[in-house]
């Protein structure tokens, strides 16, 4: 099996303060620091066990800035054969864009493969859709949310959906296909320090997005960035740790759920 | 004619409740509304939109996204282009939304959580919901998936029913088929059934910290859920797991400890009688949804407590 997986280097701004600044045209990412999308750790480890079973090797594939090269030494780290970046500046935001970009260069580049692994969303902008609109411009199947490949056959996977509530509906996919995957579908590998070190070594090509830009279009603009609609409120806690945990305390006894 | 395409949401017989979101939406639009559901039994009125069109096929080809692309072509066909299409942000909405707008190479924009008319934005999260971008499509049809619980006090009733149209000769899906729904594996305890949660996420650092978190559930006989994250990285088992993929919880009290509060879990959580949370991001989501808030380092307050309750 030839497996592609795209792998995307997003902010991790779980724990920051983030500022829009410019009368809301853009969002502070100066002072955040970088990651791995978490969708696509779980993609690349899916991708890499993969071909671990069925022999063959995987690519993956990076859309941004010469840092994103840093998400490619990672999966290549973790099992990835070779690491390609395809090069911009830009902020991609429309799925449309992105997904467009990334059809004409493996159409461009004819990549062999026999599927290709997204994660279901990147933790930036959430959109959930570049794998699905990159299927229906290959003109291939297309499966989201999916938490387990029970089966992975020359010409077809059986694979499990995650819906709502718990269930999950059991699907059978012709390949080649585009999957994305679901975060929790496997126990991602540990990268250390010195296995991104050796996977330098390796080397990664880097195109120019310049060179793919056939009908990338944004069809749809960003006018302005916003802070979320406050809503009443959390009455807040504060002071020192003791006060703090026998107010809490309190609270809980008149709810009656400690006595 | 100007129209707004509603592709319900459907699960094994039922009409999801969240498609009132996405018929809301369509109301706020100024747009006739057209429904698209299967040709099978499922309680829903008959005047929540203009016209009804019943697709002959079976329901879970319906859900497949290369079905749905070439009943929506066909509808093209049919009825003139609708000016939007409307999907509810769920994991079959978006996964159909998406290979749709790839396919008829129409502008998308999914989880819109708001809309303002006069200026024709619409407002979707980014890093899970710290900041909101506005967006605006270009010209002509665009596809949209609509974020449950947003819209649906806006989704009107309308004096007549709905004339109801069929559609036929859709072809069995190639490339994707239907096998089964698998149920997940029922846990040793039913987080639904409690009280009183003490729930943890990812905020906490790692695997560690859980006995810890289980000696406080203990001393406080609360039971002991998690957040996504909590999940995925199997620190807890996925019964104990709160939000849309897992449990909706709606307990006297949930005390959340460490998590930010994404939609999905907030969706799964937000009808507790009373939510306290506890993080050290003052700017966490989850402090607009809840009663009480505590800033601070989720493991230090976890500590203080035992020890305050083991003082007696």
């Amino acid at each position: 099996m030839n497996l592609l997986v795209l792998t995307k280097r997003v902010p991790a701004t779980q724990e920051e303060e983030l500022r829009i600044v410019g009368d809301g045209q853009a969002v502070d990412l100066t002072k955040v620091p970088f990651k791995v999308n978490d969708w696509d750790n779980y993609s690349v480890e899916e991708a890499v066990r993969t071909v671990e079973k069925t022999g063959g090797a995987v690519t993956a594939i990076s859309v941004g800035d010469a840092e994103s090269d840093e998400v490619l030494r990672r999966a290549i780290a973790m099992g990835a054969k070779d690491g390609f970046l395809i090069e911009t500046e830009q902020v991609i935001h429309d799925p449309q864009a992105r997904a467009t970009l990334i059809c004409n260069f493996l159409k461009k580049e004819a990549l062999p493969f026999d599927a290709i692994f997204t994660g279901v969303q990147s933790e930036d902008d959430q959109f959930a859709s570049v794998g699905g609109i990159l299927a229906a411009k290959l003109g291939l199947p297309y499966a989201s949310m999916v938490i387990g490949i029970d089966a992975f056959e020359a010409d077809h996977v059986v694979a499990r959906r995650e819906l709502e509530g718990g269930m999950q509906e059991r699907i059978k996919v012709t390949l080649p296909a585009v999957l994305s995957l679901q975060s929790g579908i496997n126990e991602p590998r540990y990268v250390s320090i010195m296995g991104v070190r050796k996977a330098s070594k390796v080397e990664r090509k880097v195109f120019k997005a310049a060179g793919y830009q056939e009908h990338v279009k944004n069809m749809i603009e960003v006018v302005k960035w916003v802070y979320p609609a406050k809503k009443g409120g959390a009455t807040m806690l504060g002071g020192e740790l003791d006060t703090v945990c026998k107010d809490l305390l309190g609270i809980l006894k008149e709810k009656g759920v400690y006595q | 004619m100007s129209y707004a395409l509603v592709v319900a949401e459907v699960r094994r017989g039922l009409f999801e409740e969240r498609n009132l979101d996405s018929l809301g939406l369509s109301h706020l639009l100024g747009k006739e509304i057209t429904l698209l559901m299967p040709d099978e039994a499922y309680i829903v009125s008959e005047n929540v939109s203009h016209t009804i069109i019943r697709v002959k096929t079976e329901e879970t080809s319906f859900l497949n996204p290369l079905t749905m692309t070439q009943i929506v072509r066909k509808v093209i066909e049919a009825k003139g282009a609708p000016d939007v299409i409307l999907f509810t942000s769920s994991s079959s909405g978006i996964e159909q939304a998406s290979y749709l707008a790839g396919s008829l190479d129409l502008p998308l924009i999914t989880d819109v959580s708001g809309f303002d008319a006069e200026r024709g934005v619409f407002l979707k999260s980014y890093y899970s919901d710290k900041i909101f971008g506005e967006f605006k499509p270009k010209e002509g049809t665009f596809v949209l998936t609509v974020r449950s619980g947003s819209f649906k006090e806006s989704a009107t009733v309308q004096e007549s029913a709905a004339v109801v149209e069929a559609l036929d000769n859709i072809a069995p899906p190639e490339g994707r088929s239907f096998v089964e729904y698998v149920e997940e594996e029922k846990g040793e305890i039913d987080i639904t059934k409690a009280d009183f949660l003490l729930s943890v996420g990812r905020g906490i650092g790692s695997k560690d910290e859980i006995p810890g978190y289980e000696e406080l559930a203990g001393l406080l006989r609360a039971v002991l859920s998690g957040s996504r994250p909590v999940i995925d990285k199997m620190w807890l088992p996925k019964p104990r797991q709160v939000g849309t993929s897992g449990k909706t919880v709606r307990p006297k009290v949930y005390f959340a400890m460490a998590i930010s509060g994404a939609f999905q879990h907030i969706a799964g959580m937000k009808d507790s009688d009373c939510i306290i949370a506890v993080n050290k991001d003052p700017e966490a989501p989850i402090f607009q949804h809840a009663h009480f808030g505590i800033i601070c380092d989720a493991n230090k307050l976890r500590d203080k407590m035992k020890d305050t309750i083991k003082k007696g």
